[in-house]
């Protein structure tokens, strides 16, 4: 049964390669904000809320674990507001970002960020959202996320330093 | 028929700073001609454009460009990418301000003071080649806005993005299906305010080409 469920999974996750692959080689990088909304779908239709962003991401991780999307994911916020630095464990895509990789290109679609990011807009009502950084480390199956996080326009521009968030 | 328009190639820049003279319907209408007369594959002509006139219009098309680019920037500059971008620039005054029209996304939002935009779009149905088919009708309207004397630039920045696309369609009043029409990127075009202080440097033919196969740099 698990080698069956195991065998989709690899299906699943080799369809979404070859479809980055080919929209990395159409558009290069500029594939990374393009492919924003893959993955936006799941939190959406659940229609996952809360009256915060804490409230909220504690809302969001609590369903992307119990529907088995990751075994572990957790967060923290850069003092600035404007940084959210997602840890994910053993997510389902670790595959195709492993594949990814592998040939060459650097992983840029992150489907359980995207999913995050699209609730914030959603259920807060943030201005705009934009992830940044997707660092995957395929051996301890482990990939760090750092994504932009604006409530409003004139937070855009007021700049710190995220490189030892 | 021999007319070289290398001259009017090589001295095109981009231009975000226009004066506040309006541009002419007939300059308009020449700029557009010369969008009709790109290539495209199969003569599918796939392009459609919406000439913005209305400064209403504008602003809120370049609200949204300065939110589409500033978020992008402000991250490149928090992650320290920036820094090693303009490390070439000495002075300090000069490369924070230069940091600071990217990183607010006024980069984008600059153009958008132009009197004229001309939104580019195609029809994706039935179409092969649609973003190629648009760059090269771009790259027609930049040519011939440059051969009038006027400033233009070729604004991609918020068309990357599907959000912000949707709302550019919305303010427009574009079909927002996504098999519908590709929204590829706006020409800014108006009167240049003064000269352009520093051209962009073009990479030169030694580092671009390769003679018969992949690694020749040799031309014999």
């Amino acid at each position: 049964m698990n080698n069956m469920k195991n065998r989709k999974l690899e299906y699943f996750n080799d369809l979404l390669y070859r479809l980055e692959e080919m929209l990395y080689h159409e558009l290069s990088m500029c594939a990374h904000p393009k492919s924003e909304l893959v993955g936006s779908d799941f939190l959406a239709s659940g229609k996952i809320e809360g009256a915060n962003l804490e409230q909220l991401l504690g809302n969001c991780l609590t369903e992307i674990k119990e529907s088995g999307l990751v075994d572990d994911i957790s967060y923290s916020l850069h003092a600035s507001g404007t940084c959210l630095r997602l840890s994910v464990g053993n997510c389902i895509h670790m595959q195709k970002e492993a594949r990814l990789k592998s040939e060459g290109i650097e992983p840029y679609c992150c489907p359980i960020a995207n999913m995050i990011l699209d609730r914030i807009l959603g259920a807060l009502h943030y201005l705009t959202t934009y992830t940044a950084d997707i660092k995957v480390d395929e051996d301890k199956r482990r990939c760090v996320i750092k994504c932009a996080v604006f409530d409003s326009i004139g937070k855009i521009g007021q700049v710190s330093d995220w490189t030892r968030f | 028929m021999s007319k070289d328009i290398l001259e009017v190639i090589s001295t095109r820049q981009s231009i975000r700073r226009y004066t506040a003279e309006p541009v002419s319907d007939e300059l308009i209408l020449k700029i557009l001609e010369a969008a009709r007369w790109a290539p495209s594959g199969e003569n599918e002509q796939p392009w459609e454009l919406i000439v913005v006139r209305n400064p209403e219009t504008r602003a809120k098309i370049g609200e949204l460009s300065k939110i589409g680019t500033g978020q992008r920037m402000h991250t490149e500059y928090c992650l320290g990418e920036m820094e090693k971008r303009f490390a070439g620039i000495e002075d300090p005054a000069k490369k924070a301000s230069l940091m600071r029209f990217l990183c607010t996304g006024d980069v984008s939002l600059s153009p958008t003071t132009a009197p004229v935009l001309i939104v580019v779009m195609g029809k994706l149905k039935g179409m092969f080649d649609v973003p190629y088919d648009l760059s090269a009708c771009i790259e027609n309207m930049l040519l011939e806005a440059h051969s009038l004397g006027l400033g233009a630039v070729w604004v991609h920045g918020p068309a990357v993005y599907p959000r912000v696309v949707k709302k550019l369609k919305e303010i427009l009043r574009i079909p927002t299906g996504v098999g519908e029409y590709k929204l590829i990127a706006y020409i800014a075009i108006g009167w240049p305010e003064g000269q352009r202080r520093h051209p962009r440097p073009k990479l030169p033919l030694e580092e671009i080409v390769h003679w018969e196969e992949y690694g020749r740099r040799a031309r014999n």
